[in-house]
């Protein structure tokens, strides 16, 4: 039985290696074929978890829709992920509390169900051990401090369920921190949103500034005494959104020692793609509403909704095509200012309407490829995979064992 | 330093030996018990972390339960109580549940020279053999998971290793005893609730409940089930306490009944003479609320005191400590030396006279040796019956994850 395994493996590996030289055939595509497949290649923002909840949806096998899954995940090559906890900003309180459990269950569940191939990570050691094991580690990210109930207690109670990061606000405003795209009304953060900065700190939780307005980051940028990252976000300077980072904000972020963990959601990445869409739908947080009526709370059908929609207006010429080496341009973009040592990936995969050409995480490998043809060195992709977002997690631990030892 | 405080322990620890000593504690006893694994079951100390201004650390001169009052009295493991009342429920009720999941474990971190964080059998020997004393984490009352196998997941993720049923009022799926019965017993979910904690290695909690309930998770369980602090109903017949014959069953199926040490529920004349007055129940829950407000861990050890105001005045009966053995002894006679052991009410309860604190556990040691309990029936009682169910229950969760 596992022998019968191994060869099947084998046949699979020669299968794609066989593809990969008859699709390209030359020395760059082999070349980045195997530093894809040697390297941890980390993502750091993919909303399946809204998926575990839909009785058609089995991670462990092969989807006809979405983003991920593991066939998909061990075909590119994408071994380490942070499933993301998320409901509607506007959800607060206690329901939003629980509506968190329930998703940072189903998590640890589907990790447990599937251990053969997930192994569940909490440090940056686990992620390489699991790594080294042949195992897609598995993180837990919260996507807006909403979900904490205004309440420094619930934070810790995540972080010791396994959360590594939390964006410190979705689309709305939560009771601490300005978001991106709502009417400031903290100008950045609070007192006590710097507290859970603070908290977050000494928790080793990895401050997600991905959404919050400049105000909050640069609040965020101040308090922490930790590295930050964007765990979805792209560069501002290529496609302005509020959203995105400006370079002043990517050049700020990298002096501290974070990443910007480059989004692929089109409207971020490609501008023409934004003013059509602001101008067909206003926008994605109120194309996001509009279908709100649709699925209700169903996150799946919103997202499932909001491609379709988008795919539908495309094929009709209201949308333009966007190809996916945009992405690439975003990397470079962001390498180019603040250094290989401060950029990475964040898909936003089954979360956002993806470019042509990244229709799902089996295609990773292009990225590596065409950062190679770029004329990226070997270390500096490695970095950008996975590296660079390991390094944050490490010094993220270092200052919480340092905070702690000091009370 | 480190050394400067285990000299000074020591020390403490010889003066308190000799003071017990004149307390009437033989040698032999106090032997026993110090060489003993202690475990209490049922902790309400949890509400005063959350109330502020109590240092678990510092020995209190209110409540039951401190360091070095555990220390003094050989407590080796304790459960620490998640607990609200029961008309709070839903997304509310777990969000205060978390907070006191925080509470106990920033508690235990806060204090980590003397308390580890435990949730297995091999977790509490291994902090016993460094001098920690072993926490642990009970749920009690199911209306805390809001109809959420997700939330009773989350739970068992944080370290909680029972969940009561329910508490006073019913849950939305199980009877309580002292509530107009709804479900008769346990509903379909409720039945899942049970498959899911034996699934997850947390104990089954019976205290609280209905007969029915009972009844029903008896033949639900794979595993033995417990009650984290009952009494025995045929000394003092409060619906709260079990029955013979429940106690029996519980037994039966591998289980222990934990003792209550709370008057109302060990004492029948206690009981009587609380029914015949209900207005210094409501007298004593008004000057509660005026001395504490909403802040519970305060209500609690103030609704102890103010209680012994009464029985000062000669309104409420004295009751003797040694009315703890007898539940002890009944239990034994009724289910076997295997199937009790000891679960305060800390802290939560109004104290007999003479177990006024954690240091005053020693005399039940001494008195059941007294009544010819041999040493090794008594360290069952102590905790041995407590971690056996435990090992039992970690058992067939391992062999219910493995089937799937």
């Amino acid at each position: 039985m596992g022998h019968l395994r191994a060869s099947l493996f084998a046949c699979v590996v020669m299968a794609g290696f066989l593809l990969s030289q008859v699709a390209t055939g030359d020395d760059i595509a082999d070349r980045a074929h195997k530093l894809h497949f040697s390297s941890i290649v980390l993502d750091t923002h993919d909303d399946t978890t809204q998926r575990f909840f839909s009785k058609s949806f089995d991670i462990g096998k092969r989807n006809p829709d979405g983003h991920i899954d593991i066939p998909r995940m061990r075909e590119g090559g994408m071994n380490a992920i942070f499933f993301s906890i998320w409901i509607d900003g506007r959800t607060m309180g206690p329901p939003a509390v629980q509506k968190a459990l329930d998703q940072i269950d189903a998590v640890h569940e589907n990790v447990n169900k599937y251990s053969k191939d997930f192994a569940f990570c909490r440090t940056a050691e686990e992620v390489r051990r699991a790594h080294a094991q042949g195992k897609i580690a598995a993180l837990i990210g919260v996507e807006g401090g909403h979900m904490i109930g205004n309440d420094i207690r619930v934070l810790r109670m995540f972080g010791d369920l396994g959360v590594r990061y939390m964006t410190l606000s979705h689309f709305y405003n939560d009771e601490w921190a300005d978001s991106s795209t709502d009417k400031p009304v903290h100008n950045g953060l609070t007192d006590f949103g710097k507290d859970i900065v603070r908290e977050m700190n000494r928790q080793g939780i990895m401050v997600d500034i991905s959404h919050v307005s400049d105000k909050t980051f640069y609040d965020a940028l101040e308090v922490s005494k930790a590295p930050l990252i964007a765990s979805h976000s792209s560069c501002r300077a290529l496609c302005n959104h509020p959203r995105d980072m400006s370079d002043d904000m990517i050049k700020a972020l990298a002096a501290k020692g974070g990443v910007i963990q480059i989004n692929y959601e089109k409207s971020f990445i490609d501008q023409a793609y934004k003013d059509a869409s602001d101008k067909f739908s206003g926008g994605v947080v109120a194309m996001m509403d509009t279908l709100k009526k649709e699925c209700g709370d169903n996150e799946e059908c919103l997202n499932k909704k909001m491609t379709e929609m988008a795919d539908k207006a495309t094929a009709e010429g209201k949308l333009p095509h966007v190809s996916w080496e945009r992405i690439i341009e975003h990397i470079d973009h962001a390498a180019k200012l603040a250094g290989a040592d401060h950029v990475g990936l964040g898909s936003d995969f089954d979360g956002a309407n993806m470019p042509e050409g990244m229709d799902d995480c089996t295609h990773l490998p292009q990225i590596t490829e065409a950062l190679m043809r770029k004329g990226y060195s070997d270390d500096d992709i490695r970095k950008i995979l996975g590296g660079n977002l390991l390094r944050v997690m490490e010094q993220t631990e270092r200052v919480s064992r340092e905070m702690r030892a000091a009370q | 330093m480190a050394r400067l405080r285990v000299g000074a322990c020591l020390l403490a620890g010889m003066i308190l030996a000799g003071a017990m000593a004149a307390d009437g504690i033989s040698e032999r006893a106090n032997r026993l018990h110090f060489s003993s694994l202690v475990i209490d079951t049922h902790d309400d100390t949890t509400q005063r972390f959350l109330d502020g201004g109590f240092d678990l650390g510092a020995r209190n001169p209110l409540g039951s339960i401190d360091i070095p009052r555990m220390r003094e009295g050989g407590l080796g493991a304790i459960f620490f109580s998640i607990w609200m009342p029961s008309k709070i429920t839903g997304p509310e009720a777990v969000k205060r549940a978390l907070d006191q999941f925080d509470a106990v474990r920033e508690e235990v971190r806060k204090h980590s020279n003397d308390l580890a964080l435990v949730t297995t059998v091999e977790g509490i020997q291994e902090a016993h053999k460094h001098g920690k004393i072993a926490a642990l984490i009970g749920v009690e009352g199911g209306h805390m998971i809001a109809s959420d196998l997700s939330v009773l997941r989350v739970y068992a993720a944080l370290g909680a290793r029972y969940m009561t049923l329910t508490h006073s009022g019913n849950a939305e799926w199980a009877d309580s005893s002292t509530a107009i019965p709804e479900h008769n017993g346990l509903t379909g979910f409720g039945k899942d609730v049970i498959r899911e904690m034996n699934r997850l290695g947390v104990i089954v909690d019976i205290s609280h409940v209905s007969d029915k309930t009972f009844a029903d998770v008896l033949a639900i369980s794979k595993a033995p089930v417990f009650a984290s602090h009952s009494d025995c109903r045929a000394i003092c017949d409060a619906p709260r306490n079990m029955s013979d014959d429940m106690i029996r069953a519980l037994g039966a199926k591998g289980g222990v009944i934990q003792i209550n040490y709370h008057v109302g529920f060990l004492s029948q004349e206690f009981r009587n003479a609380e029914k015949a007055h209900p207005e210094w129940n409501k007298a004593i829950a008004l000057e509660v609320q005026r001395r504490c407000g909403e802040r519970e861990g305060c209500q609690l050890i103030e609704g102890d005191r103010i209680t012994r105001e009464y029985v000062m005045r000669g309104d409420l009966p004295r009751v003797a400590w040694t009315k703890i053995i007898d539940h002890i002894d009944r239990a034994v006679k009724i289910a076997g030396i295997d199937h009790v052991g000891l679960g305060s009410d800390f802290d939560g309860a109004n104290m007999p006279f003479g177990m006024e604190d954690a240091s005053k556990l020693p005399k039940i040691t001494q008195a059941l040796l007294e009544k010819g309990y041999s040493e090794g029936d008594v360290k069952k009682i102590l905790g041995e019956n407590t971690l056996r169910v435990m090992a039992q229950v970690e058992r067939v969760s391992h062999e219910l994850n493995a089937a799937k």
